[in-house]
C-alpha cells in the first residue's frame, strides 16, 4: 500500500469528458439540471445534451441548476475515502456563481476536514478542466500535495477562458451576472465575447455582428500562444465550432477537443454560443 | 487717427441692432441653409448664439467700449450654437481681445480688432472652408485694412465692412460647389451680413431671390425673458403657413418649420399654455414638448458654476460619456449603454456650448467625453469643452448619431477593459469608422446636387455625410444608397425608425431591402427621431 493516494475530484461543470475523466482516474460529482419539477443529475447520462440544448429553445419556463447536496458530497468523498485514498483534492465552479463549493465544504467537514482540499478554480468550463487534467497527472505520477496545489494555480494564471454569446436572453433570465448584463444592456442585439475570470464572467468587446465576434475571438486565442492544450467550446453548436477551429488551426494542439458544455452551464448561456478555453505552454516553467 | 466719440453704451445699441435684424431673417438664412436637407439651422443657431450674447451685456451700464466687447464675446462664446454660431462666437471674441481694453473706439483700432476677429474666426477650425463665413469676414476686413483712416465715421466703417462683406457673400457660391449646385449664397455667411447690416440700421428683411421669405419673424425682446417654448406637431394636411402666421400672434422669436406632417415650432412666449393650446386646438398631436425659463436658466447658469474641484470631489466614477441625441428612442439607446447624460438636440435645437458646460457640471463624472453626434454641434462642443479643461472634458467628433452609438460601444469595452482617458478616446474616435451611415431624410424642397434631380418632398439618402440617391420612393432612395456600399463585405443593417413611422412601415421597408440584397441582416429599432424617418447604421 502506498502512503500516498491523493486523489482528485470535481463537478461536472468541469466539462471533463468521461473517457478522459476516467482514464485520468478523476472523480466527478454532478450538479442538477431542474426541469419541470424534476431534478435529473447533469452525469451525461441522464440528460441528453443535444435533445436538451435542442428543446432549450422552447421550454416555457427556463430549466433552473442546483448544487449537489451536502449528503451527495458526503456519500462522494465517503467512498473516495473508503477506496483507500489518503487525501481528496476537490476542484469546482467558483463560489461566486454556484453553491457547490459549499456543499463540498459541508460533505468534507462530514468526512473530516482533513481529509479533503478544496479549491476554488475561479474558471468554467474546460478553464476549470485543465485545472483538474494537471492535477490528475501529478498525483497518479505521486506528487505530495504542495507540488499538486501550485500547478493548479499555475495553470489557473495562464489558462483563458473566452466565449462568443450569442444571444444575451438566456444570461438575462439567469440572473447570475446582473454586471455583465447592465454592462451591455438591452437595446441592440450586441454579441459580446465573455471572458471568464477570477470566478466572474465580464464582457470584454461588444460587437454586432458574428464574423467581426469571431476574428476577434480568433486573436484573443492568438494571443495565448504557445497552447499547451485547447478545447473549443459551443452549445448546440458543433458546426459553428468545428469551422472556428478550422480557422485557427495552425495554432490549435494536436489533441485539441470539442467540447459541448454540460446542460448546468448552457442553461445560463444559452443555444449557438462558441468560446475556447486555453492553457498556455508557459505554466511549467 | 481719429477718436470717435463711440463708447460702450453706443456699442451696446448697436450690437443689439444687428441682433435685432438678424432676428428678422433667421428664416431667411434658415431655408438658405436648408439646401435640401432639412434640418440645416443656421438662422436659428446664430439667433440663439446672439440672443445669449445680447444677455450677457443687458444689466451692464458701462460705457466703456472693450467692456462691452468682452462681455458680448463672453456671452456668445457661451451660446454658440452650430458651426455658424461657434465661428461668429470665436469672431467676436477675437475682435474684443483685438480692441486690447481700450476705452474708446478709434477706426485703426476697429481695423486692427476686425483682423484679429479673421484670424481667431480661422484658427477656430482645423480646416477652414472658405465660401462660408469666414471668407465674408476676411474680406470685409481686408477692405477696411486698405482704407486710409482720415475722418471716416463709424458709419462710414460700417459702410465698408458691409459693401465689401455683401460682396464677398455673393461670390460663395464660386468658391463652394456645393452651393452654386444648390443655387444659395451661403447661411452662415449671410448671417453674419444681416448683422453686420443691423449694426448700420437696416430694418427691413432682407430679399433672397432663392427662397421665399416666410412672413415677418418678431424681433426678439431681449428685455423679457419669458418662457423658451419647443415642440412638434404630428398631423396630416398640417397648414404650414397659418400655423406660422397664427403663432406670430402669439410670441416672439417665433420659428415654424416643416411639412405637411411635421412642423417644428420654437417660440418665446410669456404664457406657455398659448402656443400649446393653439397647437391642440389645431387639431395636431404634440410631441418633444419643452418648456424653458429663459429668466431661471439665467439665474441657474450663474448659479451652477459650483467649481469643478467639487464636482470631482463627488464624482461616482471616472469617466462618463455625454451624447447629443433627437428621439426618445435613440435616446433610450444612449442611456442603455451606459450614458452619462443625453442632451437632447435636433433640428433648430442644438445644444449650445452652455448647454454642453451645464451638462459636464451636472454629470457624476471626474472627467468627460463628449459625444456630438451632428456634423453641426461639433464645435458648439469643442468650445465648451474647451472651456471647461482639455483634461477634463474631450470631444470625439461624431458627425452622426448612429456613429455615437458605435463609439459608446467602443466606450463600454474601454471602460471593462480598464483604458485610460487617452485611449478610450482614441478607441472611440476609431469605432466611428468602422460603420457606415446611411440617413434618409425629405427633401425640402426643388433642387439639384451634383447629377441628382431632387425634387420636393423626395426621400434624399445620405451616404456617410454625402447625398448620393434621390427618389419619391423610399425605398427605391434606400436602395440606392446599400448600392453605393460594398455589401458583399458587410453584415448587419440596424435601422433606427422615426417617429411617425410605425414598425409596421419598417418591416415593409426591409422586406423590400431583403429581396434585393443578399446575405445581409436587418435588425429594427424604434429611434424617434424628427424628420429621418430612417437612421441606418451598416457594418
Amino acid at each position: 500500500m502506498t502512503s500516498n493516494r491523493i486523489r482528485i475530484a470535481a463537478d461536472s461543470v468541469c466539462d471533463l469528458p468521461a473517457d478522459l475523466a476516467t482514464a485520468l482516474h478523476v472523480h466527478i460529482i454532478p450538479t442538477y439540471v431542474n426541469i419541470d419539477g424534476l431534478s435529473i443529475p447533469d452525469d451525461g447520462i441522464s440528460l441528453n445534451r443535444e435533445r436538451f440544448f435542442r428543446e432549450l429553445p422552447s421550454m416555457g419556463t427556463l430549466p433552473t441548476t442546483a448544487a449537489p447536496s451536502p449528503g451527495d458530497a458526503e456519500s462522494f468523498y465517503r467512498a473516495l475515502l473508503d477506496d483507500g485514498a489518503t487525501h481528496i483534492v476537490s476542484i469546482h465552479v467558483p463560489a461566486n456563481l454556484s453553491g457547490t463549493l459549499n456543499a463540498m465544504r459541508l460533505g468534507a467537514e462530514a468526512v473530516g476536514e482533513d481529509k479533503v482540499t478544496l479549491v476554488d478554480s475561479l474558471q468554467l468550463t474546460f478553464g476549470i478542466g485543465f485545472q483538474v487534467w494537471a492535477a490528475a497527472e501529478l498525483a497518479a505520477a505521486g506528487a505530495p500535495l504542495e507540488a499538486i496545489l501550485d500547478a493548479i494555480e499555475r495553470v489557473r494564471r495562464h489558462t483563458r477562458v473566452y466565449a462568443i454569446i450569442d444571444t444575451m436572453d438566456y444570461l438575462r433570465r439567469s440572473g447570475r451576472v446582473n454586471a455583465l448584463i447592465a454592462s451591455i444592456g438591452g437595446l441592440l442585439k450586441i454579441k459580446p465575447i465573455v471572458s471568464v475570470g477570477d470566478g466572474d464572467v465580464s464582457s470584454i468587446a461588444r460587437l454586432r455582428t458574428w464574423s467581426r465576434a469571431e476574428r476577434r475571438l480568433a486573436s484573443l486565442t492568438d494571443d495565448q500562444k504557445p497552447l499547451e492544450r485547447l478545447a473549443v467550446l459551443h452549445i448546440a453548436n458543433r458546426r459553428g465550432a468545428e469551422n472556428y477551429l478550422e480557422k485557427i488551426r495552425d495554432l490549435a494542439p494536436s489533441d485539441t477537443l470539442v467540447i459541448e458544455t454540460t446542460p448546468t452551464l448552457g442553461t445560463h448561456i444559452g443555444p449557438g454560443s462558441i468560446g475556447v478555453a486555453t492553457l498556455n505552454a508557459n505554466w511549467r516553467r | 487717427m481719429t477718436s470717435h466719440s463711440i463708447g460702450g453704451r453706443a456699442l451696446k445699441r448697436l450690437f443689439r441692432a444687428g441682433f435685432n435684424h438678424l432676428s428678422r431673417n433667421v428664416e431667411l438664412i434658415n431655408r438658405l441653409n436648408v439646401f435640401p436637407v432639412p434640418d440645416g439651422d443656421t438662422g436659428i443657431n446664430i439667433f440663439h448664439t446672439l440672443q445669449r450674447a445680447c444677455r450677457e451685456i443687458e444689466d451692464t451700464e458701462s460705457d466703456d467700449f472693450s467692456l462691452i466687447a468682452e462681455g458680448f464675446a463672453r456671452g456668445a462664446l457661451m451660446g454658440a450654437r452650430g458651426n455658424s454660431g461657434t465661428i461668429l462666437s470665436q469672431l467676436l471674441k477675437g475682435f474684443a481681445d483685438g480692441l486690447d481694453k481700450a476705452p474708446h473706439l478709434t477706426d485703426e483700432l476697429f481695423a486692427r480688432a476686425c483682423q484679429a476677429a479673421v484670424e481667431r474666426g480661422y484658427a477656430s477650425v482645423s480646416e477652414p472652408t472658405e465660401g462660408t463665413m469666414l471668407t465674408v469676414a476676411r474680406e470685409a476686413s481686408a477692405a477696411l485694412q486698405q482704407r486710409e483712416f482720415e475722418s471716416s465715421s463709424l458709419r462710414e466703417i460700417l459702410e465698408t465692412l458691409i459693401a465689401a462683406a455683401d460682396a464677398s457673400l455673393n461670390n460663395t457660391p464660386q468658391l463652394l460647389p456645393i452651393l452654386k449646385d444648390a443655387g444659395v449664397v451661403d447661411a452662415g455667411g449671410m448671417g453674419l451680413v444681416c448683422f453686420l447690416r443691423g449694426m448700420r440700421g437696416d430694418r427691413s428683411p432682407l430679399q433672397a431671390s432663392t427662397a421665399p421669405i416666410g412672413g415677418k419673424i418678431a424681433a426678439a425682446g431681449a428685455e423679457s425673458f419669458g418662457y423658451d417654448v419647443q415642440f412638434l406637431m404630428i398631423g396630416e394636411d398640417l397648414d404650414l403657413m397659418q400655423t406660422r402666421r397664427d403663432l406670430e400672434q402669439l410670441g416672439w422669436s417665433v420659428i415654424v418649420v416643416g411639412d405637411e406632417e411635421t412642423i417644428k415650432v420654437h417660440i418665446h412666449v410669456d404664457n406657455p399654455a398659448v402656443p400649446i393650446d393653439y397647437a391642440i386646438q389645431s387639431g395636431a398631436t404634440l410631441d418633444d414638448v419643452v418648456v424653458e425659463n429663459m429668466a431661471l436658466q439665467v439665474r441657474q447658469s450663474l448659479a451652477g458654476a459650483i467649481s469643478l474641484q467639487d464636482r470631482r470631489a463627488a464624482a461616482s466614477v471616472d469617466v462618463t460619456v455625454i451624447a447629443v441625441a433627437d428621439g426618445d428612442g435613440l435616446r433610450a439607446v444612449f442611456h442603455d449603454l451606459n450614458c452619462g447624460a443625453v442632451i437632447r438636440g435636433g433640428a433648430g435645437r442644438n445644444p449650445s456650448a452652455e448647454d454642453f458646460i451645464a451638462a459636464i457640471q451636472r454629470a457624476p463624472a471626474e472627467r468627460v467625453i463628449i459625444l456630438p453626434n451632428n456634423r453641426n454641434v461639433i464645435l458648439a462642443a469643442r468650445q465648451a469643452a474647451d472651456m471647461i479643461q482639455p483634461m477634463l472634458a474631450r470631444v470625439v467628433p461624431t458627425e452622426t448619431v448612429l456613429q455615437g452609438i458605435n463609439a459608446m460601444l467602443a466606450f463600454g469595452d474601454a471602460t471593462d477593459s480598464g483604458a485610460d482617458f487617452e485611449s478610450t478616446i482614441a478607441q472611440m474616435s476609431a469605432a466611428r469608422g468602422e460603420i457606415h451611415s446611411i440617413e434618409i431624410t425629405c427633401a425640402s424642397r426643388k433642387t439639384r446636387f451634383r447629377d441628382l434631380e431632387i425634387n420636393e418632398n423626395d426621400f434624399i439618402a445620405i451616404v456617410d455625410g454625402a447625398i448620393r440617391s434621390a427618389s419619391a420612393d423610399v425605398a427605391g432612395a434606400t436602395l440606392d444608397a446599400f448600392a453605393v456600399l460594398h455589401v458583399a463585405s458587410l453584415e448587419l443593417a440596424t435601422i433606427y425608425y422615426g417617429a411617425g413611422v410605425s414598425k409596421f412601415e419598417t418591416n415593409q421597408l426591409i422586406r423590400r431591402l431583403t429581396k434585393s440584397i443578399e446575405g445581409l441582416e436587418f435588425e429594427a429599432i424604434y429611434g424617434g427621431q424628427s424628420l429621418y424617418p430612417f437612421l441606418i447604421s451598416v457594418e
